[in-house]
């Protein structure tokens, strides 16, 4: 049997069916169930009916809102801040290079939710035990909280720019969490967000817009050179800041459990690899366009912008390409800072539900997932809250949070290789050989990075070095 | 449930279900080996963690 594209499909037999439909047998269902359903159903339909572009737009969001959310304003900052200390240079191609690993982490990540239905935290606790669980849920919360406040430091950064103050950035963060909450739908919610990060391309236009050198561009990709000079420390924690950038622990979490919150199921891994590739190559570019803009102010006494964490960047770039750049450049502050405010905080929502064992999903009611919702909006508001203290050191928890957080990522990393190699779970869907090698370098790579940082800051801060 | 829900929800596999996904998968044997790697890893990062917290608090 073949439904009819936007029909009610006819009665259909209990089991797997021949037709692709999954077979699941009414028990004890839940309106979150219903509304998967439905999602599931056009799936089908455009599947059935050879809708190629539909499917794609159908299935396409966790790997694009994952890349795009991770864009956020510590990044895009961290980015700048690279541009303007050092020029077109190494730290071009290395962007490229870190969102290749970012594809290699998420597709992984997407495999798992898609197979197993069941979010990072859920397979850590049962499959590793409660201790294992809690630290990587425990990992996150905190390194959400602290991304959280660095966005919303983001945000009022890119508003500071038209003379709003902090006030106005933690309303619109808070605002914007409780809107997109507000449909009690897994589709609304995607939908609304990927609406909002489209605008990450905001980046690329002020890096067009600065007039670059197009052949040092090119020099720098091909070459990944001048290679940065200064002080070690400087470097380690731009490399450092940069793989924070594009690599954490949030993603992990939050491509997986959207996966599954989705739909998605084996028959969809092929689209889950588009998706995520889409948003690799799209967040790259984007990446490297807010590092092309912030390189502007290179020889412009960039070096003092670095100084300041980035609060002179809107401000510094209509000194020297003009206000029309400024003003993009601060836009795209306040949309990465709101996209990723949105993506965290369901992330945050997700770690929570899952190690607590209560219901975790945007298809549910805020009364049927109190806790899912709670956590969601609980971390915007506390961290909403943090940026209204007076004095707080806001600058620096922006700068020190994807160094914190590529800190912390081995961990997750560690345990979501061991859950893409769980033939019990995954199946014929588990890891090959070649992406295990690849994967096991790219921990390696970040694990090392993260601790030589970590290493020298502290021989600095205890005065031995 | 009506008619039109009873067939919508045979769209879903059965392990999307709320129900099946509440149903806790069995905990992995870890090797030894795997168990010792894995602590070492918990040693790692919260050694490194403690230094970059150091760090940025004695920067304040």
């Amino acid at each position: 049997m073949t439904p009819v594209p936007g029909s009610i499909p006819e009665p259909a037999l209990e089991g797997a069916s021949a037709d692709g439909r999954g077979g699941g047998i009414p028990g004890s269902l839940t309106p979150e169930d219903l509304i998967r359903s439905k999602d599931r159903f056009r799936v089908h339909n455009a599947r059935q009916g050879r809708r190629r572009w539909y499917l794609l737009w159908l299935l396409v969001g966790p790997g694009i809102l994952a890349m795009l959310g991770e864009n956020d304003g510590p990044s895009m900052i961290s980015y700048a801040t690279s541009g303007a200390t050092y020029g077109l240079g190494f730290f071009l191609p290395f962007i490229v290079v870190t969102f290749g690993m970012a594809t290699v982490c998420q597709e992984m990540c997407m495999r798992i939710g898609t197979v197993t239905h069941r979010g990072y935290g859920q397979l850590v606790l049962e499959r590793f035990g409660r201790l294992w669980g809690w630290f990587a849920a425990g990992d996150l919360v905190v390194t959400n909280l602290v991304t959280l406040v660095a966005e919303f430091v983001a945000i009022r950064i890119g508003l500071a720019y038209f003379h709003l103050g902090a006030g106005v950035a933690a309303l619109l963060g808070v605002v914007l969490v409780l809107f997109t909450l507000s449909g009690g739908r897994y589709w609304r919610w995607e939908r609304i967000v990927l609406g909002m990060a489209i605008f990450n391309g905001l980046f690329l236009v002020a890096a067009i817009m600065v007039g670059p050198s197009w052949g040092s561009v090119g020099r720098a990709m091909v070459t990944f050179s001048p290679f940065p000079h200064g002080s070690l420390n400087t470097l380690l924690l731009l490399v450092a800041s940069t793989i924070g950038a594009t690599v954490t622990p949030w993603m992990i979490f939050f491509q997986q459990s959207a996966s599954a919150d989705k739909g998605m199921t084996p028959d969809d891994v092929r689209h889950g690899r588009y998706d995520t590739v889409a948003g690799a190559i799209l967040a790259g570019l984007f990446g490297c366009g807010a590092l092309i803009a912030g390189a502007a102010l290179a020889t412009h006494g960039g070096a003092n912008i670095q100084g300041l964490a980035g609060a002179g960047f809107p401000g510094a770039l209509a000194g020297v390409s003009g206000k029309a750049v400024a003003t993009v450049f601060a836009l795209g502050l306040i949309e990465a800072g709101a996209v990723a405010v949105l993506t965290i905080s369901a992330s945050t929502g997700y770690a929570v539900g899952e190690c607590v064992g209560a219901p975790h999903s945007l298809n549910s009611s805020a009364r049927g997932a109190a806790l899912f919702y709670g956590a969601n909006i609980g971390a915007a508001v506390i961290a909403a809250a943090i940026i209204l203290i007076p004095g707080a050191p806001l600058l620096s928890i922006a700068l020190n949070a994807n160094v914190l957080a590529t800190v912390l990522l081995p961990v997750a990393l560690v345990f979501m290789i061991m859950l893409a190699n769980d033939h019990e779970l995954m199946g014929r869907w588990a890891n090959g050989r070649t992406t295990n090698r690849v994967a096991i370098g790219i921990v390696a790579f970040i694990s090392l990075c993260g601790a030589a940082y970590a290493i020298d800051s502290f021989l600095q801060a205890v005065h031995l070095i | 449930m009506t008619e039109q829900e009873h067939d919508l929800i045979m769209y879903l596999e059965r392990d999307q279900l709320v129900s099946d996904r509440s149903r806790p998968v069995p905990p992995a044997s870890l090797s030894r080996r795997a168990t010792v790697a894995l602590w070492a890893l918990r040693v790692f990062v919260l050694v490194t963690s403690a230094m970059v917290v150091y760090t940025f608090v004695s920067q304040l």
